[in-house]
């Protein structure tokens, strides 16, 4: 019996399409597995669903009724509950406070029922199978514990359908296997779930139906039972096309930077080395490490083990200025956050890491430092009118050349780039995969951490592919494409 | 995109973006045309006056200028002032020297600074609460050391730091608190001026400057710029120290004493004040120097109107919280004002 059906959706953002003629069916007491790489249009579909959006065009029926257009509270009580990934919790309130927020229970003078209510959350909690204490603070709760009380709150308000997005993520095997449990349960007993994931394993294992989408389109939906993990794969990335012209094979030069069984939090165990003028790409799911890995390159958290050497010179770990200092250089993700000075100028922008390493030599020169601005303006063919204006004034493409311009300046030779077209436009992006090019062609090593593959196939000479902090796959230039990628980065090869 | 759009500032006419920059300028104006016109005209005796007497806070509300740009607060340079002050006293009687004097006073106050400093910057305690707890400790300490240590160390007086004015150096000391360079400009303002000077310097061309600017603005990538985050916080609150030891010296040399309970007393809310008011960001990263010393003389210069105008003095911190509110207001409203008046305007 069909519980949900969405068809026709479509949706656009300030005139870009993000959802065109979209297609989901859900049955009753069924686990439905939406799939669809980042950027395919889950989460906006997700969010048309909750009421968060408005679709453009497109019905939703759910349990018999239409609910297009409907309101966040309408949907709530028709029984659909989205548990969010960064989870909708309040963590100073105790558990069954969580449950009975918003509908609480109170005599006739208006105050708390409170012992009624922890023995309905403590009776909820046992019919569910959770073992959770209703006294419990929810801070205390462990994520799994958290998860699983979100869930039951979405039962106790009568949820028919319950959007689960990468529930696993902050998850042991163990506490992922009970929650399984406990949702298979649910289903048998009629409740419908969709579930959100990227870990192959899990879908096969969990879900009886999927539906993939790709570029905000409707790829294909079936039973699980009828497909397989690799035919999967295949359909998320498609036979996607990606010109090759920027790339060509250089010249390597010697050995510049040697990791041998570097381990700390988040990655275990990393062995590689990179020579001058070559580019490295490392890549892997949201969560895989490779982001850290970088980090500790950069020495922004102590390794636990392992040896790092740059030209043959170890490091000892831990120091952002002895990294720098060996000539290593970071452009950390998440531009605005990590990069963005935002009360100064381009100039001001542009020299400050460079002053660390000089920062003996008291004043600044200003002319010299102009010189170098427009030194590297031309280099990167930064857009701006004056060095003088504000970095908030420029585009996302002009500011991240403005940090490459940071680290250029400090003569770093091991460029280390940490998804650095995150936010950019299209145009803008080629424009960085040429400079990353000519910067490596320069002698420059550099190594790129991005989860867009096409990225990578444009630059990268060899790509490490990280799955739980562990590089499981070194691959050659010709050997990167979107599907053995995802192969092992969903560890799905085996 | 959107964000962009937001923080892109509309490029306002050349003018009106100086008076936008300098406004604190022309707050000090509007208010010593208001004291020249009570106290019967413009005399540039009184206009020397006005550096003498914002010598102190002068002084002060510099360091805690630029722990302010690096986001933090100082509540304890009061206390620190009177604490510094005191032993300050003490050293003189001692030794008979001024060199050493100054040099205890600005070596003692960066002692002080640096415990502030230590806790902030490295062990990463609110510099609130941190400061809060050394401003109760430190006029504490000077307190009860001016009651318990013996008479003849403070100038035999029973509960203040007194000078002892046998001493062959005391006269020059005295003369250098009260003296005037070329008969008009107080020596105790020339070095608030000069300090004044050396500090937006620091701030605007020079590496060590822009850091703290950086960390202000920004910290999180400053220290993933190689900033070192820690030290630069620490090291603010060492200078902030440093600069109440050089007022608790220009303190004594105007005062030949401290009182440890009244000396320096509210002056980390003026400080602040003139921080304000001198239009530097209590959030961190924005502002100029030069702008803490047109505040603090702003302040002066309105006791010297209730002076003028003989009211009570009690009166006077209504009129000062009342200026720093309506200062603000202007600076907040302004802006909101323009954007409803600019909003209305497109919906026609």
């Amino acid at each position: 019996m069909e519980l949900l059906n969405m068809s026709g959706i479509y949706k656009a953002f300030s005139g870009v399409s993000v959802l065109s003629g979209v297609e989901l069916h859900v049955n009753v007491g069924e686990i439905h597995a939406l799939l669809g790489e980042n950027g395919a249009g889950k989460s906006t579909l997700m969010n048309i669903l909750s009421g968060s959006y408005t679709a453009d065009a497109g019905t939703v029926t759910f349990d018999g009724a239409d609910i297009t257009g409907s309101s966040i509270k309408q949907i709530e009580d028709a029984g659909i509950a989205f548990v969010h990934q960064e989870l909708n919790l309040f963590n100073d309130l105790l558990a069954y406070e969580n449950i009975f927020l918003g509908a609480e229970e109170t005599t006739p003078w208006g105050s708390l029922k409170k012992r009624d209510m922890a023995n309905k959350a403590a009776e909820l909690f046992e019919r569910l199978g959770v073992d959770i204490d209703p006294y419990a603070l929810v801070d205390d709760l462990k994520p799994s514990e958290k998860q699983l009380l979100e869930i039951s709150r979405a039962l106790f308000r009568n949820a028919k359908l319950l959007i689960l997005d990468e529930p696993t993520a902050s998850l042991n095997t163990d506490e992922v296997e009970h929650m399984f449990q406990i949702v298979r349960g649910l289903r048998d007993k009629g409740t419908s779930f969709i579930f959100i994931s990227h870990k192959m394993p899990e879908i096969f294992e969990l879900c009886d139906t999927y539906t993939v989408l790709r570029n905000g389109k409707f790829i294909a939906n079936g039973n699980i039972s009828d497909t397989t993990p690799r035919e999967v794969t295949n359909l998320l990335v498609g036979a996607a096309l990606s010109d090759r012209d920027a790339y060509e094979p250089r010249e390597l030069g010697e050995e510049m930077l040697r990791v041998e069984h570097f381990s700390g939090e988040g990655f275990t165990d990393v062995t590689f080395t990179a020579r001058r003028g070559q580019i490295i790409g490392l890549t892997g799911l949201k969560g895989c490490g490779s982001s850290e890995l970088m980090q500790g390159l950069f020495g922004i958290y102590h390794p636990s083990g392992g040896n790092v050497e740059v030209c043959g010179k170890k490091l000892h770990g831990g120091s952002i200025h002895e990294a720098m200092g060996a000539g290593i250089a970071m452009l950390p993700a998440d531009r605005k956050e990590n990069s963005v000075i935002p009360d100064m100028s381009l100039l001001e922008n542009m020299y400050l890491s460079e002053h660390v390493l000089s920062a003996r030599s008291f004043a600044i020169n200003t002319k010299r430092e102009n010189e170098r601005f427009e030194k590297y303006g031309k280099l990167l063919n930064i857009k701006a009118n004056s060095s003088a204006d504000n970095i908030n004034s420029l585009s996302g493409g002009n500011q991240q050349k403005v940090f490459l311009a940071r680290w250029l300046n400090t003569d770093a030779q091991v460029l280390l780039l940490d998804n650095p077209t995150q936010g950019i436009d299209v145009g803008a992006k080629s424009e960085i995969y040429h400079l990353i090019l000519d910067l490596a062609r320069k002698g420059k090593t550099v190594i790129i951490n991005t989860l867009e593959i096409p990225e990578l196939r444009e630059v990268a000479d060899v790509c490490y592919v990280l799955y739980e902090g562990r590089v499981v796959k070194e691959l050659a230039h010709d050997e990167i494409n979107e599907q053995t990628v995802m192969l092992y980065s969903t560890n799905s090869a085996a | 995109m959107k964000d962009a759009a937001v923080n892109k500032k509309p490029a306002p006419a050349g003018l009106l973006n100086i008076v936008k920059t300098y406004s604190f300028v022309l707050v000090f104006l509007v208010i010593y045309i208001v004291y020249a016109s009570v106290s019967g005209g413009f005399a540039l005796g009184a206009a020397m006056n006005v550096f003498r007497h914002s010598a102190v806070i002068g002084v002060i509300a510099i360091g805690m200028g630029i722990v302010c740009l690096t986001g933090d607060i100082d509540l304890s340079v009061g206390s620190m002032l009177a604490f510094v002050a005191g032993f300050s006293v003490v050293v003189f009687n001692q030794t008979n020297s001024i060199p050493l004097t100054l040099l205890f006073a600005v070596l003692f106050g960066a002692l002080c600074g640096l415990i502030n400093g230590v806790l902030v910057g490295i062990v990463q305690m609110p510099s609130f609460i941190v400061t809060l707890a050394t401003m109760l400790i430190y006029r504490s300490l000077s307190q009860y050391a001016c009651q318990h240590i013996p008479a003849e160390l403070i100038g035999n007086g029973s509960s203040v730091f007194r000078m002892s004015n046998a001493l062959d150096s005391y006269r020059a000391f005295y003369a250098f608190g009260n003296g005037k360079v070329a008969g008009i400009m107080p020596i105790v303002g020339l070095i608030m001026v000069l300090m004044v000077v050396l500090f937006v310097y620091i701030c605007t061309s020079t590496k060590f400057g822009k850091k703290i600017y950086a960390v202000g603005s920004n910290a999180r990538a400053a220290h993933l710029a190689g900033i070192n985050v820690s030290a630069m916080r620490t090291l603010v609150f060492v200078i902030a120290g440093a600069l109440v030891g050089l007022g608790a010296f220009l303190w004594i040399a105007m005062n030949a004493s401290a009182d440890p309970a009244t000396t320096g007393k509210s002056y980390e809310m003026y400080a602040i004040a003139a921080v304000v008011l001198g239009g530097i960001a209590m959030s961190g990263g924005k502002g100029r120097i030069l702008g803490v010393l047109f505040g603090a003389m702003s302040y002066t210069v309105i006791d010297k109107i209730i002076i003028a105008l003989k009211m009570d003095s009690l009166i006077n911190d209504t009129i000062k919280g009342v200026i720093l509110i309506v200062v603000i207001l202007i600076q907040v409203a302004g802006p909101q004002l323009k954007a409803r008046f600019g909003k209305s305007k497109v919906v026609k």
